[in-house]
């Protein structure tokens, strides 16, 4: 298993057990016995899918608050962007090839799934801020 | 309004206009608003109150406008101001009693980054869509997945700017200097902080709200079952156990789609337009390992009680055709369990909008049942077939709460499809006469439905909407908040009610 098949068993795994209510990969159905659990306990599914919110700059703590809850670790745009790109590179702070022009023009104007993002929400000089971390974060 | 609150606030270029939009929508422009301002504090939302009496222009209140599959940011009457109150961000925490007294542009995720960095014992209780507001979703009655998931209910105490500047707080915050403002929820006479969720009734400026305290362990099981038909014996199997208060959070039943749309294309598995047959189905199935039907239940306390419980619950499934059955146990200590069923936010379900591989969406149909199998097994053959007749992938979930159950559909929807888009409308309106042939009405709907769902409210020829207006036009005489908000209209814009 890649890396990157694990994490999308993870994601599998949160999502379908701990998120939306229903349970996979696990495989322990017991059909009719009298002890419909069969007793064995496993960990919970979807154990340590917490997202790493931690940030070393004023400029990462930015895309911490406004934008990792979606281009972090189990974020909408991180698992919509693994469909798209090169393995890796659905982490935006990971990618070699962000201009920081393109990062403001996909937040105003949306891109995809992603929505438009508001002034109200994201400030000029904040989406300046964030930009230029991005385009520097995946080439350090 | 660049006075009252500063030019930078006022956000009147035709990028804001869109960035306000419902971008959930095949119309974009049919509720795109004038513009939006962002006050930072109650006096300014005061001063944008007055000015807007003064002209007598709309207003559109969010807190942070995340309301996906209900319209987002978007107001019901196009042309309207939307009041954004994301930049209100004050959090105070009461560590000691598990409350919280929250502005509206605190983020579920604001919230947990908050309690994370003050070590504090509390949980949230989040949305699937954890980007929102706690404020904002409470407030529309939005549910989570802990025994804190009603979150209206956990509601105590509010701040409200009424339609004419004058601000109230309700509950014990109307003693100045209370201690108990976010302790006991009914004050001293009447008591209103209902009256302000759904409502337009006024701008909801901070919101008390009672937490979980971290329990020492959380038990429960996945539960898969392997037919659409299991969906009976299910419901009637938790049912007891959640009206007896054994499980205190509401399981959300879903299906194999709830699933598997945020795991996977559908252009993988079959050609576009084209049904997903029952083998096809059952491939996807496979692939996941999950059921027809899947479901999470929890309980959360001392490992003692939890363990009793697990037994008890073991027992209730003793002898029913469990596809699968699998216990889970975080227990204090270990690693944090990272979900929202430990009030983890997160906002993964929103892939489910590239279903279609492109740009999607959905808008919600969530009717209210009594909380019964052959009830639901019938709603299940109806609504399915409904979804068949209109070319549209079945995405339902029914939440098993004490004396209700909420059938929450998603109408997935691929925005580059013209053909399916204009389906929408009329598939919607199809679900909805269907319900309320069965007196079935919704817990919360799209701004495009808002007065097709009033409707269905008919007893005694609509006499709660006659109450809900002349509240309304006694509060907001000008009409400027939120007009058409669950369908209720002030006097000036009556005429506009579809
Ligand atoms: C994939 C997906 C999964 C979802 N899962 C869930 C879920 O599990 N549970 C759930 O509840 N929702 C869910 N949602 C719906 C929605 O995204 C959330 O409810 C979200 O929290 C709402 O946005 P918000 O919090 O920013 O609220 P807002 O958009 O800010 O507010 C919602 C409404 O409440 C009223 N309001 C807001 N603030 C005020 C105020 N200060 N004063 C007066 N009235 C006010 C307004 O009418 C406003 O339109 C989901 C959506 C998607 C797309």
């Amino acid at each position: 298993m890649t890396l990157f098949q694990a994490r999308n068993a993870r994601l599998a795994l949160f999502a379908a057990a701990a998120m939306l209510g229903l349970s996979a990969c696990g495989g322990a159905g017991t059909g009719n016995a009298p002890s419909p659990a069969g007793g064995k306990q496993q960990a919970n599914a979807g154990a340590n899918a917490m997202q790493d919110r931690s940030y070393k700059s004023d400029a990462e703590k930015l895309f911490v608050e406004k934008c990792a809850m979606c281009h972090r670790d189990f974020g909408m745009g991180t698992v919509v962007l693994a469909r798209r790109v090169e393995k890796g590179q659905e982490w935006l702070e990971k990618r070699t090839d962000l201009q920081a022009d393109f990062v403001k023009t996909a937040a105003r104007a949306g891109i995809g799934n992603m929505p438009r993002i508001t002034r109200s929400d994201v400030s000029d000089a904040q989406l300046d801020a964030i930009a230029a971390y991005l385009e520097k974060a995946g080439r350090k | 309004m660049g006075s009252a609150i500063g030019a930078q606030y006022v956000f009147t270029t035709e990028e804001d206009r869109i960035a306000y939009s419902d971008h959930y929508s095949a119309d974009e422009t049919s509720h795109q608003p004038l513009g939006a301002v962002a006050p930072a504090t109650v006096e300014e939302v005061q001063a944008i109150i007055r000015i807007a009496n003064e002209h007598k222009v709309p207003l559109w209140t969010i807190s942070r406008g995340k309301n996906f599959g209900y319209g987002g940011s978007a107001p019901v009457v196009k042309g309207s101001i939307v009041l954004d109150l994301s930049r209100m961000k004050k959090i105070e925490v009461d560590a000691e009693n598990g409350t919280v007294l929250v502005e509206p542009g605190v983020s579920f995720f604001d919230l947990f980054d908050f309690i994370q960095e003050h070590k504090l014992p509390l949980w949230l209780s989040v949305p699937g869509n954890s980007w929102g507001s706690v404020a904002g979703n409470a407030l529309d009655r939005g549910v989570g997945y802990t025994t804190y998931g009603d979150h209206a209910a956990r509601i105590c105490g509010l701040e409200v700017v009424l339609p004419d500047g004058d601000l109230v707080r309700t509950g014990m915050g109307a003693m100045s200097g209370s201690p108990n403002w976010q302790l006991y929820k009914p004050g001293y006479g009447p008591s209103w902080d209902t009256m302000f969720c759904q409502s337009n009734f006024g701008v909801v400026t901070k919101l008390g709200l009672w937490l979980m305290p971290e329990p020492e362990s959380v038990l429960g099981f996945d539960i898969d079952v392997d037919k659409p038909e299991d969906l009976g014996w299910l419901i009637d199997t938790l049912a007891p156990l959640r009206r007896q208060g054994i499980i205190q959070q509401s399981p959300s039943i879903g299906n194999w789609l709830r699933a598997a749309a945020t795991l996977t294309l559908r252009d993988e598995w079959v050609e576009p337009g084209k049904p997903l047959t029952e083998s096809v189905i059952t491939a996807i199935r496979k692939k996941f390992n999950i059921g027809w039907w899947g479901v999470a239940v929890r309980w959360y306390g001392p490992l003692e009680i939890n363990e009793a419980t697990s037994r008890v619950v073991e027992k209730a499934f003793a002898g029913k055709p469990v596809m699968a059955m699998r216990p889970t146990r975080w227990v204090k200590g270990d690693a944090p369990e990272g979900s929202p069923a430990t009030g983890v936010p997160v906002t993964y379900p929103l892939a489910n909008a590239n279903w279609f591989g492109g740009r999607g969406g959905h808008v919600s149909y969530s009717p209210v049942l009594p909380v019964n199998g052959a009830l639901a097994l019938d709603q299940y053959r109806r609504t399915s077939a409904l979804y068949a007749e209109y070319g549209m992938d079945y995405h339902p979930s029914f939440a098993i709460g004490e004396r209700h159950m909420t059938n929450v559909n998603q109408l997935l929807f691929n925005r580059d499809d013209p053909d399916m888009m204009k389906r929408v409308d009329s598939f919607m309106r199809a679900l909805v006469k269907d319900a309320t042939a069965k007196r079935y009405a919704e817990y919360r709907t799209h701004i495009d439905y808002m007065d097709l769902i009033a409707d269905t409210f008919d007893f005694n020829n609509h006499a709660l909407r006659r109450l809900n207006e002349r509240v309304k036009d006694a509060l907001d005489p000008n009409g400027i908040l939120s007009p058409g908000k669950s369908g209720i209209w002030p006097a000036n814009r009556r005429e506009k009610r579809s």
